[in-house]
């Protein structure tokens, strides 16, 4: 089950820190901690993400990785899946498909996502297997469809957490 | 290349992984167990380290990699008589445990590979390594 994180305690203003910069800031980045916890929830209770992501959390939040370290896989799997995902475009592309490479790029997917918890492109990865097995071009098209929609989605909410998690650092320390 | 977990050195191992984003989840968690991680791309960087004298006392394994494959690297360093070392074959491939145990690989793990899993795994190597030096 995931568990957000609460936003920070924010001490209620009075007649000297009321306005004051560093609880503005205070405020703010409880806001955006929110924003983030709901996003992260939303990722999680929709089946977008796994427990998989969820390791990969704990282990920064418990102070093992580097703060940082979610963004760094999450990008670098983002710029992988991008480029495997124009790959096999180009193979279906061809006038004859090479299935086996087809093959061979959404393994390579599969096994990225599954790394970093993106659960619905690995489950759109897996049905694709059937189409490339059968060496069914319009099959691989709409399989290929499939997974380009699930990470378009997943994507999206990776680029968002990165962006709130700089909005909050921004905010200064907690 | 080396990554060392800080003030602890105590098992030596080979991450073999062409995916980046693999590459760098794994480390991490060697790394938090405390292993000192060397990583290869393909399985022909992981023989050569071998070749030149390198020591692990684990060595992970993905299945299909680029110029030269997990089982196929783990054939060729058996071959040169790297018996003690442990072999751990890791893939998302349904099909990946039979290509591995077949070739000598001492234990597989699907992909993701979880701290969960591992743990246990460098648990029993450290033992192992404790009681050889006794």
């Amino acid at each position: 089950e995931f568990r957000p994180r609460p936003p920070p305690r924010v001490a209620p203003a009075d007649s000297r820190t009321s306005g004051s910069e560093p609880s503005r800031l205070a405020m703010a980045a409880a806001a955006l901690r929110a924003q983030l916890n709901a996003l992260l929830a939303n990722m999680f209770t929709t089946g977008m993400v796994d427990e998989q992501f969820q390791q990969l959390q704990s282990l920064q939040e418990d102070g093992g990785s580097a703060s940082g370290f979610v963004a760094e896989v999450a990008t670098l799997f983002i710029d992988d899946a991008d480029r495997i995902i124009a790959d096999i475009a180009a193979l279906l592309d061809q006038p004859v498909v090479d299935f086996d490479k087809v093959d061979a790029h959404v393994h390579q997917l599969k096994g990225s996502s599954s790394s970093v918890g993106a659960q619905k492109v690995k489950l759109a990865c897996m049905h694709f297997r059937q189409f490339y097995e059968a060496k069914s071009k319009e099959g691989c098209l709409m399989a290929l469809a499939l997974v380009r929609s699930e990470f378009c989605d997943v994507r999206n909410k990776f680029q968002t957490m990165m962006q709130l998690e700089q909005q909050i650092a921004a905010c200064g320390p907690k | 290349m080396e990554l060392k977990a800080k003030g602890f050195t105590s098992i030596k191992a080979l991450l073999v992984e062409d995916i980046e984003v693999c590459r760098l989840v794994l480390s991490t968690f060697l790394l938090r167990l405390h292993c000192e991680v060397t990583l290869a791309m393909n399985g022909k960087e992981a023989v050569d380290l071998f070749l030149e004298g390198k020591k692990f006392d684990i060595v992970l394994f993905d299945k299909d990699m680029p110029v030269m494959t997990g089982p196929e690297a783990i054939v060729k360093i058996r071959a040169m008589g790297e018996t003690d070392v442990k072999m751990v074959g890791v893939s998302a491939d349904d099909h990946a445990m039979e290509a591995f145990m077949s070739v000598g690989a001492d234990l597989f793990v699907p992909k993701p590979m979880r701290m969960e899993a591992l743990g246990p795994i460098i648990q029993e190597v450290i033992n192992k390594k404790k009681n050889d030096m006794v």
